[in-house]
């Protein structure tokens, strides 16, 4: 006879899912809405989820100063983790949408905006990721992925071009090929430990001296797999420069930080014991997977005709750069994963915007793609003011400082020296000098060339709205700021990854 | 006010130039002028206060910048700077002052205003990672100047040169890093403050490999032999403007920086390397004497010449003698004054001909007499002949390598001869002869606006060359300082040996100024 279940509402500690909630329970409110009062004006939709993101954010502001308190908070039968690497991660994953979703504001013309459904999916998605980060439950990882995913699927298809169908279906293929990967891995870590729980795990292979290191490395594989895709580390980075181009660039610039920020997350929570466990294979492993993917989609960025599509590649390059500090595994280099990220969401958000501002409607007939470097050719001759804020962005991702991104890059570099990966460290560094051509390209493109055709500037702003402008403000002064701010960064990073065990 | 000049020197130009956005492009040039002619008043008021009896670091100020990671905002300045900043100020005022009509002059004049930002920076930066930061920075604005205002090939020049240094500084950057790391591993405290590091003593392996990461970024800036091939060609396309500041300020970056950084902080390295630096150094020498022999052009044969003298100054430094890098900076003062004004002169005949081929000109003499005078002055003092400025520095660059090793100083003193022969073949076929070329017959010569930037050059060029006392005083007492640091510091009983057995005869400098007169 089954006991019944006795559990006390203490207990399960209902208060981490609050950040979770706020954005689930506000998407369910958009459509509740629409049912009644439907033609709405997307501009209330925008402030809507705007308004949130932003009650999320201070509920988050809330578990982070609990945690600075009493430490990591368990809850839900223990499936919900709330530490320090949960709460960063849904800092930057609320911040970075809060940024993000003014870019729906355009002129008319943009109609997947027009849909309350995309801002519903668009909060049920960032609430998929929450729920991804702030667990280390493989079950409720998946749960909280493929929520996550399949509102990110819809969202791409959106956008109402054939570019998009195509990128939305290659994204679900890919995608789901990625889940199968995630599942069978967490299959055989369970049939190896006997529980879906990262740090349970662990604890077992330890106990047992990774006894079964043969299903060990099948379950790593494929999860490394699973991840590959999520990350769009090289080899399995082939779908995200053609979803990208698919997609809106908003959408691209929203997809190169904040899926990728908590997939980071959950590849830390799981690599950093395998790393740790001394293990030399699964170290080679990684170390190669790093050092392809930033070197690879440094080169393959190198020979791009269309700035998005370079963008692409090198967010995949940036990617590979970050996950060296996953591969590096101390709390200085998890630290820098943090710092990094969030200066290159303020660079990543204003380069994709700059693009999203200058989208036009058809293409003229002189071009081939909707960003290609032609296209920028002396725009600084038509408009001064946005080519010398692109170049900003550029200069930052390639990392000159004392612009943004040199002080992440700085800081992970020093990161791996830190830890003893010196040689990684020159081919980071290498890398970044490879990197330096083709954000280079676009700033000759921009200052050095004649227009290919004559153009009055408007091309460079035909999608500017007040909203867009603001967005693209903040990105700036976030990205030329950024070392007032680099100081309270490292320590606030650092105290909370530090205090989360990593 | 003086106890913020070094900020105010580093910032006052870009902020100037922000404001500069909304003047008229009309008076964009006068308001360049008189924000240049500022500046360098306020370098020549820095001279004034500047004690010259002290070695140590004069002025300095320190503001917290990423304490938690040490990096701090710290500025300063000595001998070893100063006069390098009063020609970066001084080559930015008559730089800006003789530029004709060109187009998008507001934004070339701009665009000089926060180079001389980042220049000042550099020279004045104690902190390795604000010393990257202006080092990085400068490289924006010269990309922009060659790109934008160069010959026909200037994308492929401007790229060339920003790919380069930039690859090179990024190794030099890890190279801090593990500074500073290992900083931390000796104090527990994280710091990239230079006079912390000179405290530092490091073990030899550990030496010999911070030296190659910092040499990568240095040689490259330099540029020394083998990575010297991006220099013709972005002195090949730049506008005069823009080779003129290239060759008289952002080269010495380099050489600057190898003392500041390599010698002080790795003194066993230093000694160790010294050898293989002086075979490249004299390979640089000898090797771009005579390719700048078979140029056509006269730009190049400047250019190339510059690259054979930058190759005294790294001799010089690594004579690691007082008398060897003091003439090395001095040559850097020397070398910027005579290879800036050369640039001017090929940027005069340029403006009028459009053309830099020297077989276009001959019989020049004749129809631009006065041109032709500062031009024969700048040859002789790019040849180093005595009683000008370049005699003195090479002289003592040559003397100081002397100690190291007589046989290799005779091999860099004949680059002397071939520097002597191709300068003066070249003045031969322009100047001299029957004017070839109808064209050249009716040259205006050099005009009021030129003369402001050439004669002051000349004037400097004599002046020094024959009193060079003023400069020569304050760069030696900081040397001193850096020669007796390298001299505590060293751990092999090589350089134990070396350095006190080529500094034995401190006074020898004093001669050589007797000598000079």
């Amino acid at each position: 006879m089954l006991s019944p279940v006795n559990v006390s509402i203490e207990s399960l500690n209902l208060m981490t899912l609050v950040p979770m909630l706020i954005p689930i329970i506000g998407a369910l409110f958009i459509i509740v809405i629409d049912l009644f009062k439907s033609e709405q004006d997307k501009s209330l939709y925008v402030m809507l989820s705007l308004l949130i993101l932003g009650v999320d954010f201070v509920a988050l502001v809330d578990s982070a100063g609990v945690f600075a308190n009493n430490g990591t908070i368990m809850g839900v039968f223990d499936m919900m983790l709330i530490d320090g690497l949960a709460i960063l991660s849904q800092f930057i994953i609320v911040g970075a949408s809060m940024l993000f979703i003014p870019l729906a504001l355009t002129h008319k013309r943009f109609h997947e905006f027009s849909y309350p459904e995309f801002f519903a999916l668009f909060l049920f998605m960032i609430a998929g990721f929450q729920f991804m980060v702030s667990t280390d439950n493989l079950i409720l990882i998946f749960v909280g992925l493929e929520t996550a995913s399949l509102a990110l699927y819809t969202l791409i298809a959106m956008h109402n071009r054939d570019k998009s169908f195509e990128a939305a279906v290659k994204y679900f293929t890919m995608g789901a090929l990625a889940a199968g990967f995630f599942s069978f891995g967490s299959m055989v870590f369970y049939a190896l430990t006997g529980s879906v729980e990262i740090n349970q795990i662990a604890t077992v292979l330890t106990a047992n001296n990774y006894a079964d290191i043969g299903f060990v490395l099948v379950g790593v594989v494929f999860l490394l797999a699973a991840f590959g895709f999520k990350l769009s580390m090289v080899p399995f980075h082939t779908w995200t420069p053609d979803v990208y181009e698919g997609s809106s660039a908003a959408l691209a610039g929203y997809m190169s930080i904040v899926p990728k920020i908590a997939a980071f997350i959950v590849a830390m929570r799981l690599f950093e014991f395998l790393i740790h466990s001394g293990v030399v294979w699964l170290e080679v492993i990684l170390y190669m997977g790093v050092v392809v993917t930033m070197t690879m989609a440094n080169i393959w960025a190198l020979v791009q005709s269309d700035v998005k599509r370079m963008l692409a590649y090198s967010s995949i390059s940036h990617a590979g750069f970050v996950m060296a500090a996953i591969l590096i595994g101390t709390t200085q280099s998890n630290s820098a994963l943090f710092l990094y990220w969030i200066l290159f969401s303020f660079t990543n958000l204003g380069s994709f915007s700059m693009l999203w501002i200058s989208r036009q409607k058809n293409l003229p007939a002189h071009q081939q793609s909707d960003h290609s470097y032609d296209k920028f050719a002396g725009m600084v001759k038509t408009s001064p003011v946005a080519a010398s804020i692109m170049a900003l962005f550029m200069l930052s991702l390639a990392g000159i400082p004392p612009f943004a991104l040199f002080w992440g890059k700085m800081y992970l570099m020093s990161s791996a020296i830190t830890g003893g990966y010196t040689v990684l460290a020159l081919i980071m560094a290498l890398n970044s000098a490879i990197a330096g051509y083709y954000y280079l390209k676009l700033i000759v493109y921009m200052f050095m060339k004649d227009p290919v055709v004559e153009n009055n500037g408007h091309v460079y702003s035909a999608n500017a709205t007040l909203p867009l402008k603001t967005i693209i403000g903040i990105a700036a002064i976030g990205t030329i700021f950024a070392f007032v701010a680099v100081n309270q960064l490292i320590e606030f990073v650092t105290l909370f990854v530090y205090n989360s065990g990593y | 006010m003086l106890d913020h000049i070094l900020s105010i020197l580093i910032f006052f130009p870009a902020l100037a130039g922000i404001l500069g956005f909304v003047v008229n492009k009309n008076s964009i040039r006068s308001y360049g002028v008189a924000v240049a002619t500022i500046e360098f008043g306020l370098a020549m008021w820095l001279w004034f206060a500047f004690d010259s009896t002290l070695s140590g670091m004069q002025f300095m100020e320190q503001i917290a910048l990423v304490p938690a990671f040490g990096i701090n905002y710290i500025v300063g300045v000595d001998g070893i700077s100063l006069f390098i900043i009063i020609l970066a100020a001084f080559f930015t005022m008559i730089g800006i002052a003789s530029l004709g009509e060109m187009k998008d002059i507001k934004n070339l004049i701009i665009t000089l205003l926060f180079l001389q930002m980042t220049m000042v920076g550099v020279f004045v930066a104690l902190d390795a990672i604000v010393f990257y930061l202006f080092w990085e920075l400068s490289l924006v604005p010269m990309l922009y100047i060659i790109g934008a205002w160069g010959g026909p090939l200037r994308i492929y020049a401007s790229v060339k040169f920003f790919l380069y240094t930039f690859a090179g500084s990024l190794v030099m950057l890890v190279g801090m890093l593990f500074m500073a790391y290992f900083y931390y591993q000796a104090t527990g405290e994280w710091s990239f403050a230079l006079l912390d590091w000179y405290r530092l003593i490091l073990p030899e392996s550990f030496q010999n490999w911070l030296f190659i990461a910092f040499f990568f970024g240095f040689a490259i800036k330099v540029p020394m032999f083998p990575f010297h091939t991006w220099l013709p060609y972005a002195h090949g396309q730049a506008p005069t403007i823009g080779s003129v500041i290239l060759a008289a300020i952002l080269l010495k970056m380099g050489t600057y920086a190898f003392i500041r950084f390599s010698l002080p902080l790795f003194p066993d390295a230093s000694v160790y390397f010294m050898y293989p630096i002086a075979v490249l150094a004299i390979i640089m020498i000898i090797y771009t004497a005579m390719v700048a022999y078979a140029q056509k052009d006269i730009k190049q044969v400047v250019a190339y010449s510059s690259v054979s003298h930058m190759g005294v100054i790294i001799l010089g430094t690594f004579a690691l003698n007082v008398e060897g890098i003091t003439g090395s900076i001095f040559l850097m003062i020397a070398h910027g004054v005579v290879s800036g004004a050369l640039f001017f002169l090929v940027g005069v005949i340029y403006d009028r001909r459009h053309t830099k081929l020297m077989s276009e000109f001959g019989g020049l003499a004749s129809v631009m007499p006065r041109y032709a005078t500062i031009f024969g002055i700048m040859l002789m003092a790019s040849v180093g002949l005595p009683l000008t400025i370049n005699f003195v520095g090479e002289f003592l660059s040559l003397l100081g390598f002397y100690k190291q090793s007589h046989i290799l100083t005779l091999l860099a003193g004949t680059a002397i001869i071939v520097g002597a022969i191709y300068m003066l073949s070249a003045y031969k076929k322009m100047f001299f002869g029957v004017v070839t070329h109808e064209e050249n017959r009716n040259l205006p010569d050099i005009n009021k606006r030129e003369l402001l930037a050439l004669i002051p050059l000349t004037i400097i060029t004599i002046w020094l060359g024959i009193y060079p006392k003023p400069i020569l005083e304050p760069i030696n007492k900081s040397v001193e300082g850096v020669v007796t640091l390298m001299h505590e510091k060293s751990l092999t009983q090589e350089a134990k040996l070396r350095i006190p057995n080529v500094n034995k005869e401190m006074e020898l400098i004093s001669k050589s100024q007797r000598e000079a007169h």
